[in-house]
């Protein structure tokens, strides 16, 4: 296992002090060493991520798929290039650069008022005395807020407008889920961060539980025909269980992608109501035609398209001026 | 190699004081947790939990424990400096990131690198005297030796301040170079060296009101101090250059180098002056050099990040004499 860590280390150490850090250091970036030192291991880690679903995910989704291959197959292109950028940490990079220094200052002025985040700690001594329990735990309540995080993004008229695109796809593979638009992963990180140092999750954690949960939401969103049974099916989200809160609305079910928001455990949706299991298979995608023209677009045309259509949602003159 | 290690532990941790003279303490800060090393060994013994993002350690004035700062749970464990057991959590010291008791014991400042202040308590009891809030990063802490002073590199600002103690008021705030961290009053009492991790090389200031007097050349990232003997010749940890200077600061020039990859940050000498231990902040690492031979002879494997180096002492230390300051200087470890 040492030997593992060493070789990971020593590359991450190796392209950081040949190649970023220097860089750092030249434009007088130093307050950013530590964090860029992290930030080359979150472009590794996302290598790794994208082998994973490239070679691991996508030889289920060939050997056994939910839907055939059909025309829409050349939709997923766009999908993949948006696991690249995310994944290569590039939208991530613009994102942290933007969250940062706002959760800074928003911390900065929590304690001018005098006011220091309880940490979970505080409540629960013994998990300062265990790692694992500790991590365990953190990831449950990180996946709790994803959960209320995603019931908003569905419940907000102008956040569905940002959410609507990752929900556009006809096509729903292993590639799907970092189809978002820049604002609304901004919108997203910016939550999960501020609600991470109020409980205090360690930053080093933090990218382990977003590596995890990252993939296995990749995992959810995967084309393949896998059943995990009563208990698996309950304990850690699938694709099919995903797959249905993607479904294609129709007259019979207009609310059908209200329903399993769950990140990573089923467990929120079961417990709040949410949850749906049956076996149906439905076509996924958008009933709006005008979200659904998503689909014949690039990023750089959907990021446009999307804005514009979460500015009318959000300000309701622009949206009667176009009306009218 | 599994008997070595179960005699390892049972050696450094069967309450010996010559085992425990023998231990290293070193903080992850990155995973939450303290390693404790055999110096003879070389090998990590075990490894303790602890708060959220641990930096530094510093001694209490009476010699008796060692204070561990969370930055992230806004506490500050106590260690028994003999045996290793914990003593006690020291609650509300928020964003402890370095921190020191000044010479004459009397206070205790901690420096919030990650809020923008820098507290300032009465020693006795940890009552917190004076919060100044200061843009910048504060960074590292340095003491005069009249206790009436406390100096803070802000690293973000380029800026070096001086705040009286007894009023906990701002004295000055100047420029002295890029990325000013880590900083040392020097025995006279009359110059500050600082360490210009933005730049190569490190500054000499006047501490009466921060003037620049002179600078001196040592590597890409100069970070952070460790004095040899009597402080006449001070170790610089340079983390971008990868090396490890030694400085005369009688005649301030670089008397020797070493190379010291993945980052090298805190640094300790073994109780015999024999060695150098250097945490590899990005090896997850820490190098053991011998100092007379100026060459690395060890890099042993410990948690993610480790930053703070701390030699345990032995039984027969008794309590600190003389000053015991910020967590980067020498009385720490007498």
């Amino acid at each position: 296992m040492r030997d593992l860590i060493d070789i990971w280390v020593g590359l991450q150490t190796w392209i950081f002090e040949t190649a970023v850090g220097p860089v750092l250091f030249e434009f007088g970036l130093m307050a950013w060493y530590e964090p860029g030192y992290n930030a080359v291991e979150f472009v590794m880690l996302g290598v790794v991520q994208i082998v994973v679903i490239a070679v691991g995910m996508r030889f289920f989704e060939r050997r056994w798929p939910l839907e055939k291959s059909g025309k829409d197959d050349r939709l997923i292109l766009v999908d993949q290039i948006y696991t690249l950028l995310n994944k290569l940490g590039i939208v991530p990079l613009a994102i942290f650069v933007v969250t940062y220094p706002l959760v800074q200052e928003i911390e900065l002025a929590v304690r001018a008022w005098g006011f220091a985040p309880p940490r979970l700690e505080r409540i629960l001594p013994w998990l300062g005395d265990n790692a694992l329990a500790s991590f365990l735990l953190y990831f449950v309540l990180y996946d709790f807020a994803a959960y209320w995080l995603h019931r908003a993004q569905h419940a907000f008229p102008w956040w569905w407008a940002l959410h609507s695109l990752h929900h556009s796809q006809r096509r729903m593979t292993v590639w799907t889920d970092d189809r978002n638009h820049v604002v609304d992963d901004l919108l997203i990180t910016l939550a999960l961060v501020l609600f991470s140092q109020l409980v205090g999750v360690q930053p080093g954690e933090y990218v382990i539980i977003l590596m995890i949960g990252r993939l296995v939401e990749s995992w959810s969103h995967a084309n393949v025909d896998m059943n995990f049974g009563w208990l698996g099916n309950r304990l850690l989200v699938g694709p099919r269980f995903h797959r249905l809160h993607h479904a294609l609305a129709s007259p019979e079910e207009r609310h059908i992608q209200d329903h399993n928001f769950a990140p990573v455990f089923p467990i929120w949706d079961i417990l709040f109501g949410t949850a749906i299991y049956d076996t149906r298979n439905r076509p996924t995608g958008v009933a709006d035609p005008a979200v659904d023209n998503d689909n014949d677009r690039g990023w750089i045309a959907q990021q446009i398209t999307v804005f514009w259509r979460f500015a009318r949602a959000l300000t309701p003159k622009i949206r009667r001026a176009t009306a009218l | 190699m599994r008997k070595l290690v179960f005699a390892a532990i049972a050696l450094a941790m069967g309450a010996g004081e010559a085992a425990r003279a023998d231990a290293v303490l070193v903080l992850n800060s990155d995973e939450a947790s303290y390693s404790i090393l055999s110096r003879s060994s070389r090998i990590e013994l075990a490894r303790y939990p602890v708060g959220r993002e641990p930096h530094h350690v510093i001694v209490t004035p009476d010699g008796k424990e060692m204070l561990i700062g969370s930055t992230v749970t806004n506490e500050l464990l106590g260690l028994d400096i003999k045996t290793g057991e914990r003593t006690r959590v020291v609650k509300d010291v928020i964003d402890p990131y370095h921190m020191g008791f000044s010479p004459n014991g009397k206070w205790f400042v901690t420096a919030a690198y990650r809020l923008d202040h820098v507290d300032i308590f009465h020693a006795d009891g940890y009552r917190l005297a004076g919060r100044i809030f200061i843009d910048g990063l504060p960074s590292h802490i340095a003491f005069d030796a009249e206790s009436k002073t406390v100096f803070v590199t802000l690293q973000q600002s380029g800026r070096l301040a001086a705040f009286d103690l007894q009023t906990q008021t701002l004295k000055w705030n100047v420029p002295v170079g890029n990325a000013p961290a880590g900083i040392v009053m020097l025995p006279d009492n009359k110059r500050l060296l600082v360490a210009l991790t933005g730049e190569d090389g490190i500054v000499v200031v006047d501490p009466k009101d921060g003037g620049v007097q002179s600078t001196l050349q040592t590597g890409k990232g100069a970070h952070n101090f460790w004095p040899q003997g009597d402080g006449r010749l001070y170790f610089l940890s340079n983390r971008v250059e990868g090396t490890i200077s030694l400085i005369d600061t009688t005649e301030m020039k670089v008397v020797g180098n070493v190379r010291v990859p993945g980052g090298p940050d805190c640094m300790a000498i073994t109780p015999d002056g024999k060695e150098l231990w250097v945490t590899q902040r990005f090896l997850r690492r820490v190098a053991v050099i011998d100092i007379e031979q100026l060459r690395v002879v060890a890099s042993i494997p410990v948690g993610k990040s480790p930053h703070g180096v701390f030699m345990l002492q032995s039984g027969a230390a008794g309590p600190a004499r003389g000053p015991v300051r910020a967590a980067s200087t020498a009385e720490d470890q007498k």
